[in-house]
């Protein structure tokens, strides 16, 4: 009993002696961590309007972060009386020594082959890369849909990065029918590439006959367009086509087939029945 | 003649393409005919007819949908034009359009 109430009477001694200092500690650990946070999101709000590239002011502003957690921490426990030099010196050195190992390392290192802001495709998933963590990919459909992709799973699979190019070739594929006049739609399509201000000039439009097909003689007209304006410059062309098309009377071929019946054969069939 | 100097002639005089297109409109302020354009002189341009056609055409229907007496509404003389400031042939037609014409 009387061990006990020792026990009880050096925990509140301890508790008296310490507890303020303890308290205070907790306090300036406490709001030293939401002041940081604070001052984080400021910086990297700061930096955004300053720099361009969001990957360097994330970075500044994480680095800046981890400062500051570094100084919070130092002088909380300053505040609760512990000697933090050996801990900042064990720090500093673990933190030069982990830069040094990334620097070294980091041409090894797995990466993702895309930034934020790219446009990808992965799998059968096709939008823009919102942001990336440690664990997975937040990507944007084009339809509005938010996709969480595990970056493990978009290593081991293809990845198309439409923005690792300035530029990309689009296609004009029409299927014209025999007895239309091939020269002329092929100087249609050609035209047609030609005058549009979005489509290079270098590699120049070229239009080729890719294939008598069964039922239609296949034309391809191709062309390089740069990469934020394909999708609409590919449309645009397509309706262009169709329109000059039916303007010069060039028809467009589709699927049939001709069924030839011969009255002679016929009728002499039915009499010899 | 060299190929690539022939090639140059097509780049000058055939393959001239346009740097953008602005929709033409003029409208009526205090009885006088204002020309302006879409998307202004100080804008960028677009870099579609297309885009540019389907513009005018809607410039048109506001006119179209709107009180005769409404000025803010009434447009005339719509048409797209290139950087150079001459029309441009409608790309379905193939020939120079223009909505909701009036004399000037």
């Amino acid at each position: 009993m009387e061990s006990q109430f020792a026990k009880y009477k050096e925990m509140g001694d301890f508790i008296l002696q310490y507890g303020k200092d303890m308290l205070i500690a907790l306090a300036v650990l406490t709001l030293g961590l939401i002041a940081a946070k604070y001052i984080r999101k400021q910086i990297a709000k700061g930096l955004g309007k300053v720099i361009s590239k969001k990957a360097v002011a994330s970075t500044i502003s994480n680095i800046l972060y981890v400062l500051i957690l570094f100084m919070v921490v130092g002088l909380a426990l300053d505040q609760a009386g512990m000697h933090t030099l050996v801990i900042r010196r064990i720090l500093l050195l673990a933190t030069l020594i982990i830069v040094a190992l990334i620097t070294i390392f980091r041409p090894y290192m797995p990466t993702l082959p895309f930034k934020v802001g790219d446009t990808i495709k992965t799998g059968d998933l096709l939008g823009k890369v919102e942001t990336t963590t440690m664990l997975n990919t937040r990507m944007k459909t084009f339809d509005g849909k938010t996709v969480f992709i595990p970056n493990a799973k978009i290593l081991q699979d293809y990845v198309i990065n439409y923005h690792f190019t300035p530029n990309r070739r689009l296609e004009l594929d029409v299927g014209i029918g025999y007895d239309q006049d091939l020269l002329k739609a092929k100087q249609i399509i050609e035209t047609i590439l030609i005058q549009d201000p979005r489509v290079l000039k270098n590699p120049r439009p070229a239009v080729y006959v890719v294939n008598l097909a069964d039922y239609c003689v296949e034309l391809s007209g191709r062309g390089w367009v740069d990469n934020p304006k394909w999708w609409t410059t590919k449309c645009e062309l397509i309706e262009k086509l169709k329109l000059r098309f039916d303007r010069e009377g060039i028809k467009i071929a589709y699927p049939r087939r001709d069924v030839h019946l011969y009255q002679e054969t016929l009728t002499a069939e039915a009499n010899d029945t | 003649m060299k190929l690539k100097d022939a090639v140059k002639i097509f780049d000058e005089k055939w393959v001239r393409k346009p740097t953008g297109f602005r929709v033409h409109f003029q409208k009526r302020v205090d009885s006088e005919l204002i020309t302006e354009y879409v998307p202004g002189s100080d804008d960028s341009p677009l870099d579609s007819d297309v885009a540019a056609w389907r513009l005018a055409w809607k410039l048109a229907q506001v006119y179209g949908n709107s009180e005769k007496n409404d000025e803010k509404c009434m447009f005339f003389n719509i048409y797209v034009c290139d950087d150079l400031g001459n029309p441009v042939c409608h790309y379905a037609t193939g020939k120079p359009e223009k909505f909701n014409s009036q004399p000037c």
